[in-house]
């Protein structure tokens, strides 16, 4: 929650510089050709790795927290800078016969994506408070574990790029804060599946599908 | 010991019985013994069994990773004063990002630097707080029993490590060592020594009524150590220990650790269930009124299971036909929750036949079979072969590795307690003298009968880390034994040698 308050913060800073006067002669209700709009999200991500995720953590679901910056021109396309945060404490286990046995060691992962999206968004007239948008781009996951009783060379880190997929509205609150909800279809091959209970079940993807939701400044 | 004695008690324990009882007398009422008094004089420990070198290859001192040094810099030590000081080491020094938790920094030598001599450079540096090589931490928990260097066979198991993951060991979890019972209570006992006939043809005359103590091994013996004992030899509840194999056993499962003496065990805070279901030579001469059969077996893994033993070792086999009856009952036990161990068998030199326990054990998810390996993790040359193989443990092996290649735990003194067996390999013509079962060393042993103990320790480890289902505890064991020849389950190793450490850590996401 403090890093969610913190990021809010940096928000609204951000959101004051790009919140300036309309040039003179312009509409006050016209948008600026460009605008760089912040944003906070929070996300549910449902893994797609669901034999893993349930049998270190009891549920394939963990929530994210970040934000980032847009950049949205008039004409409806836009370019996504986001970063979000992962934290999740489970524990060892081991897989037999599709049941899950649990050794009560436990494991921490953490998974940083930094996801550049481009998209389109469906803006149907200037007055129209909820906005339609589908877009698609490239992410870097860094992903941490650690367990305890592991020597130096047992916890993993890796960084690797993955793709996705997002489609959601976004709905106008007040004339500068809007919210938007939507889903994200992530694939993050390279990381899970070399070893491990991810191995072990077959399952090599660390994306999912998530849904999210984002509070955004801006226009 | 001499190498005639050591042929002796080693033959004893790989041949079949070669004593034949005499069994002319009549059905008389002293057949069976009397429980004289509760203790006997204290034991007498021995020490280890002579000609053993002692050597523990711990060196003293410490090793350090090459190639960087743990360097703090004092607080408001400039950055151009860290690069004066880091430049005077070397050229190359470069310092990495700080790690996570840390309020010190790691720089990066050269690796054939020598680490200690440029901390203590650093060390001289009025803006270095403190700088160190990075020395290797080994694990906190390498007992001090004064054999345990002599132990190849646990660190081959990689125990030390597991025993850091859980240093309770299966405080909460009862093993049942079925075998010729342990020295669990001190006692004297009368028996009625009968005259018996010795392999040679030789009838040796009646002993008459003796009176023998026995002790609880020192090595092994603790309060609340031992629960439910039951002799199904002499149907009672003292299964004293007549012949040192299921006192040597019980010792790996669950020698005392960590108390200055003698050898460790696997699982050294285990609870051991002494269940008696082989007669000795001794049991036989003093007429024990039952023999170690099937049903007797059979009878002794129910009782087990239905007191409450979650392993049950059987480091126990015999070959020639089916046994229903103890098949019966080992499903029956695992029914129950036991996770059952038994040995694969000694018998790869003389024919392989089927183990038949051994055999039940590979079609029942929940019991296991286990095969021996030597020092060298290579195939122990007397341990049995064959599709009811499924997994390996040290066994030792002294042709290939002399007695250093045995493995070592407290017993009966073979010298004065089983003594009259196998005069022939022995050497020195048959000494028949009362026995005495109160007087202990650390012997080393070789066979599938070492090997199965290691599998019931760790067992023990597990269900005390909450894996109880007997079909998971096989899974686990075999999921990460550590695959020796060929790849995958073979004839000789199964699915190879148990590892204690990775098996009680598990896997996580992605390692």
């Amino acid at each position: 929650m403090r890093r969610v308050g913190v990021l809010m913060c940096a928000v609204c800073s951000v959101a004051r510089l790009s919140a300036q006067p309309s040039a003179p002669g312009t509409s006050p209700d016209r948008p600026p050709a460009v605008q760089v709009r912040p944003f906070v999200l929070a996300a549910e991500q449902r893994f797609a790795a669901a034999t893993t995720f349930n049998a270190a953590f009891g549920s394939r679901l963990a929530p994210f927290y970040g934000g980032g910056v847009q950049v949205a021109t008039r004409r409806g396309f836009y370019v996504d800078l986001a970063a979000s945060h992962l934290d999740r404490p489970g524990q060892r286990a081991f897989v037999s016969n599709g049941e899950v046995f649990q050794l009560g060691i436990p494991l921490k992962i953490s998974l940083t994506p930094v996801e550049l999206t481009a998209g389109y968004r469906l803006k149907r007239s200037r007055r129209s408070r909820l906005v339609p948008y589908v877009g698609g781009g490239v992410g870097w996951y860094k992903y941490r574990e650690t367990a305890d009783f592991a020597s130096g060379d047992e916890h993993v880190e890796a960084t690797h790029a993955g793709y996705f997929v997002v489609g959601g509205a976004e709905i106008r609150i007040q004339r500068w804060i809007s919210a938007a909800l939507d889903a994200q279809y992530t694939v993050v091959p390279g990381i899970l599946g070399l070893s491990g209970l991810s191995k072990e079940v077959g399952e090599n993807d660390l994306g999912g599908v998530a849904a999210r939701i984002r509070v955004i400044l801006g226009r | 010991m001499s190498g005639a004695h050591f042929r002796c008690f080693f033959f004893t324990l790989t041949a079949t019985a070669a004593l034949f009882v005499a069994r002319g007398h009549s059905q008389i009422a002293d057949e069976h013994r009397t429980f004289l008094y509760p203790y006997s004089l204290p034991a007498v420990d021995q020490g280890l069994m002579s000609d053993v070198a002692v050597t523990l290859d711990r060196a003293a001192g410490s090793t350090y990773v090459p190639g960087r040094v743990i360097v703090k810099f004092r607080d408001g030590a400039s950055t151009t004063a860290r690069i004066r000081s880091l430049s005077l080491v070397s050229a190359t020094t470069a310092v990495s990002e700080r790690p996570s938790y840390a309020n010190f920094d790691l720089v990066r030598i050269d690796p054939s630097d020598d680490a200690e001599a440029v901390a203590d450079v650093l060390r001289q540096r009025p803006d270095v707080e403190y700088a160190q090589a990075a020395y290797r931490v080994h694990p906190l928990m390498v007992p001090n029993d004064q054999l345990y260097g002599i132990q190849w066979n646990l660190p081959m198991i990689d125990l030390e490590r597991a025993w850091d993951i859980q240093g309770a060991a299966g405080s909460s979890v009862t093993v049942a060592v079925l075998d010729s019972g342990v020295a669990f209570q001190s006692a004297v006992v009368r028996f009625n020594g009968r005259a018996f006939r010795d392999d040679l043809g030789n009838l040796h005359p009646a002993l008459g009524p003796v009176d023998i103590p026995f002790a609880a091994a020192t090595d092994l013996f603790s309060s609340s150590r031992f629960v439910q004992p039951h002799d199904f030899i002499w149907d009672d509840n003292l299964p004293l220990d007549l012949d040192s194999h299921g006192t040597h056993v019980s010792g790996t499962i669950g020698q005392l650790t960590n108390n200055s003496f003698g050898t460790a065990g696997v699982a050294f805070n285990v609870k051991l269930m002494p269940v008696k279901v082989i007669d000795s030579d001794w049991d036989d001469i003093f007429g024990a009124p039952n023999q170690g059969t099937d049903d007797v077996v059979a009878r002794g893994i129910r009782y087990a299971a239905d007191n409450n033993a979650k392993v049950i070792n059987m480091s126990i086999g015999r070959t020639g036909p089916p046994s229903p009856v103890v098949e019966d009952a080992i499903k029956y036990a695992v029914g129950k929750g036991a996770f059952i161990v038994i040995a694969a068998g000694n018998d790869f030199e003389d024919g392989n036949p089927t183990e038949v326990l051994a055999e039940i054990a590979s079609r029942v998810q929940g019991a296991v079979s286990v095969a021996a390996v030597d020092r060298s993790k290579g195939h122990a040359y007397y341990s049995s072969a064959g599709s009811w193989v499924e997994l390996a443990a040290p066994g030792g092996a002294a042709r290939v590795f002399g007695r250093d290649g045995l493995v070592f735990q407290q017993t009966i003194d073979l010298r004065l307690g089983t003594s009259l067996v196998e005069p022939r390999a022995c050497g020195v013509p048959a000494s028949f003298a009362v026995p005495r079962f109160d007087v202990f060393m650390f012997f080393g042993f070789q066979g599938t009968s070492m090997a199965a103990p290691h599998v019931s320790g760790l067992a023990a480890m597990l269900v005390q880390q909450g894996i109880t289902n007997p079909a998971a505890i096989e899974a686990a064991l075999e999921r990460f034994a550590t695959d020796l020849g060929d790849p995958g389950r073979d004839n000789l190793f199964g699915y190879g040698l148990v590892e204690a450490r990775d098996t009680l850590r598990g896997l996580g996401l992605a390692r």
